[in-house]
């Protein structure tokens, strides 16, 4: 027997810094590049002033969220607009959600069927304050059914909000056409979109999406965890989720997280200067595993109308696919799975099942999800891995 | 408030153990002084058949975990006070208030002062001094009605001539035995809502508990191997820091899936925990195996399928919870902080491979056959080889 201290766990590799693992579930997260942390650093020990003091050390730190807020405002074409940082991804979009809506008092909403909880959740929120809440149709085919939405949506709706790329399955959706078209059926209407798996990926730009608010989160793209932004329209009406002060506009209270802040700019910075880069190697990675997939029996990757190439949603025959996740885990591969197999029926993914899969079928699928570190080989040890495990799980029960 | 500047212990059962009685206050003391030095320094001095402890700091906090303790039957935090009856009234009223403020049992509360006098220099007697403080405190509270036959609430003070002091609060303890007198025991913790509850009432009859679980990495993660880590953690608030041990199962259950018959597995399963943890619970000087099995819960839980699986076991196994409801086992663990945890959805290695129709009444001449082909001795042997063992600190 083995006593370890440490308490390191059994089946738990420590990884040195030569030997990673390929980590294929950036949609998850993404590691801080060195840059990113480099800017933050000083903000913590050294330049720890609050923004709100008017003696030097406040001055800086005031000055330093600032610069970062241009910095955002520039990657995002959002000159005109508001930055309003928070702490991650999910409070921008409940501060989108939530806020427009309290703003308004109750009247229709409309929340995309295959959105992220961090709006889907504020919606069935609001139903119980009173709103009535909808949700957009989708086609068969798993997209945002336009024609049928824009026959619902009412001319006194308060708030629309879907998505612009999914997170599971990466379908990208056609929000500047849908936007446009709600727009002129429901003039007065907030329009949010959940940007967070498009940065870096897309141009992002409120005006051509015709939105009133974006919300984004630093980790996806190689920032730092517990910071995002909303990026909105000046003449947006917001009601605030945090009180107590008039920071960032009034719109969220509290001490600015700065290193946070600073970390996110220069992620943002980063994932739109390196976009290019970025999609042409994430469309090498994807050819590469969908190519390999091809040669498995068993296996194939969801067909999506339209969809990032960064993000793959692959179904996986006999064992569920949290069991192959951990094999494939036990050959230092990372990656995504649909839905585990405990969670109860109402956590399945939200997503898979618009998509028109039963419970069963959402926990066989597994999601792959690439990031600027990700190479052909990493998409090629996978389907390898893939390959070898088979003869041993395809024939797994459920 | 101020905070109290000794706590009362009284034990319950203890003071029935005869010969055995010095040995389980020692095990007590030692009990309540570990489980109260997490939270500040404290000292322990045993009084008649009382523990009294003097917090440095944090007393109220240290009262609560003190009636969390096995053996405790009551605590109650105590003010000192000079010996002067104008003292010993004004504090006795300051402290009825606050108390009656805090409690929400419906009125009239029965009620009584209690004074012991152990100092007879004092110059009242103890019935003198009752009645006057019972005369200054009573005014203005209607919802009390004195009662001298257990009352429902109960003013006491002690006049000890060095030390007096003044308590009304009276915290229930979960009784019990000291935790270590009864032995040391393995439990075969699962992630399910059972063996936690096992493991507490386990602790409660006086067994210090170390814990066992089967891992089958890869098919079952690193989070469910932490659900169980956490589970053992949460219970080990009732006993202090614990053995740990991970055993790797995986090849244990791809045999049992290849080599036996399907409808046998789940027995077979449990046959084999039963092995290894008999004999890493002889290395490990484990006198006993606790489980939470429940008598036909389960398909494995019939009397012929737990007689199979319990006679692969080399000790005693205790099963605390055999005459429980799921219910019952519910609330304790509700009470005792590890539903939730165990509500947690994860993965678990005795639903691998499981058989479509498993076996309700195994035939012991059936299950011996099912397990002819298998290598049992290389697989258990391997198993305890490959065990991880690690600690468990409910404070860490």
């Amino acid at each position: 027997m083995d006593s370890r201290p440490g308490g390191l766990s059994h089946g738990l590799k420590r990884y040195s810094k030569a030997m990673r693992p390929i980590y294929l579930d950036n949609a998850a997260s993404t590691p801080v590049a060195e840059s990113v942390w480099k800017a933050m650093q000083p903000f913590f020990a050294q330049e720890y002033g609050n923004p709100s003091a008017k003696y030097g050390a406040g001055v800086r730190a005031a000055e330093a969220v600032e610069r970062a807020r241009r910095k955002v405002r520039r990657a995002l074409a959002a000159e005109d607009h508001r930055v309003v940082f928070t702490g991650g991804g999910t409070e921008a979009n409940n501060l989108a959600v939530l806020g427009a809506a309290r703003h308004r008092g109750p009247g229709p909403i409309w929340i995309g069927a295959t959105e992220h909880a961090s709006v889907r959740v504020p919606g069935k929120v609001l139903a119980g304050e009173g709103h009535s809440v909808h949700i957009l149709p989708l086609t068969d085919r798993g997209d945002l059914d336009q024609e049928a939405a824009l026959a619902a949506i009412q001319p006194d709706t308060h708030v629309v909000a879907h998505m612009l790329v999914n997170n599971e399955v990466g379908t990208l959706y056609d929000i500047p056409r849908f936007f446009a078209a709600v727009r002129q059926i429901a003039p007065k209407a907030h329009l949010h979109v959940d940007c967070i798996q498009a940065l870096g990926k897309l141009d992002l730009d409120l005006l051509q999406l015709h939105a009133d608010s974006l919300a984004i989160s630093g980790h996806k793209v190689h920032g730092p965890k517990g910071a995002g932004a909303l990026i909105v329209r000046k003449d947006a009406r917001i009601a605030p989720l945090i009180l107590g002060g008039p920071h960032e506009d009034g719109l969220r209270a509290g001490t600015e997280n700065i290193g946070g802040i600073v970390g996110l700019a220069e992620a943002v910075e980063q994932a739109v200067e390196h976009q290019d880069e970025f999609c042409a190697s994430a469309r090498a990675c994807r050819a590469a595993l969908e190519a390999g997939l091809r040669e498995l029996p068993g296996f194939y990757a969801r067909p999506s109308v339209r969809s990032v190439d960064s993000i793959l949603s692959v179904q996986v025959p006999g064992a569920p696919g949290e069991v192959w996740q951990h094999h494939l885990e036990q050959r230092d591969i990372e990656v995504g799975i649909g839905s585990a197999c405990q969670s109860k029926s109402g956590e399945k993914s939200p997503a898979l099942k618009a998509l028109g899969l039963a419970d069963d079928e959402t926990q066989h699928v597994l999601r792959i999800s690439f990031s600027r570190h990700s190479r052909v080989e990493d998409a090629q040890a996978l389907v390898n891995a893939l390959r070898e495990l088979a003869p041993h799980l395809a024939e797994v029960p459920a | 408030m101020r905070e109290p500047d000794l706590l009362l212990i009284r034990f319950g059962e203890l003071a029935l153990k005869g010969g055995n009685r010095a040995a389980y206050e020692k095990a007590l003391r030692q009990n309540l002084r570990k489980a109260l030095r997490e939270i500040a320094d404290v000292r322990i001095q045993a009084i008649h058949a009382r523990i009294l402890a003097y917090p440095s700091r944090r007393g109220a906090q240290m009262a609560r975990r003190a009636a969390e303790v096995f053996g405790v039957k009551s605590v109650s935090p105590a003010y000192t006070v000079p010996a002067d009856a104008d003292a010993i009234e004004a504090l006795s009223k300051e402290l009825l208030d606050d108390a009656l403020l805090r409690d929400q049992r419906p009125r009239p509360l029965t009620f009584r002062v209690r004074v012991k006098r152990a100092d007879k220099r004092f110059p009242m007697s103890s019935i003198e001094l009752e009645r006057r403080i019972a005369d200054h405190v009573l005014p203005g509270h209607e919802g009390l009605e004195v009662s001298l036959k257990e009352p429902q609430l109960e003013l006491g003070v002690e006049i000890r001539g060095k030390q007096n002091y003044v308590f009304v609060e009276r915290l229930a303890g979960p009784g019990g035995l000291p935790v270590g007198t009864s032995g040391r025991a393995l439990c075969l913790l699962s992630g399910g809502i059972d063996s936690p509850v096992a493991a507490y009432l386990g602790m409660k009859r006086g067994l210090h508990m170390g814990f066992i679980t089967f891992h089958s990495f890869p098919y079952i993660g690193e989070s469910a191997k932490r659900k169980i880590q956490d589970l053992a953690r949460a219970v080990c608030r009732y006993q202090g820091p614990a053995q740990f041990f991970v055993v790797p199962f995986t090849e244990a259950q791809e045999a049992i899936r290849d080599q036996t018959p399907e409808r046998y597995r789940v027995v077979l399963y449990r046959r084999m925990m039963n092995r290894i943890a008999s004999r890493i619970a002889h290395r490990q000087s484990y006198k006993a195996l606790l489980t939470g099995e429940n008598l036909a819960q389960v398909a494995s839980q019939t009397l012929k399928n737990m007689d199979l699986i319990g006679r692969t076991a080399e000790h005693l196994v205790l099963r605390p919870l055999v005459g429980f409801d799921k219910e019952e086992i519910i609330a304790v663990a509700r009470r005792i902080g590890t539903f939730e945890i165990s509500n947690r959805p994860e993965l678990d290695c005795c639903t691998l491979f499981q058989p479509k129709s498993p076996v309700i009444f195994g035939h012991p001449e059936e299950c011996a056959a099912a397990e002819a082909e298998l290598a049992i001795e290389d697989l258990v042997e391997r198993a305890v080889e490959g065990t991880v063992i690690e600690r468990v600190d409910p404070f860490d």
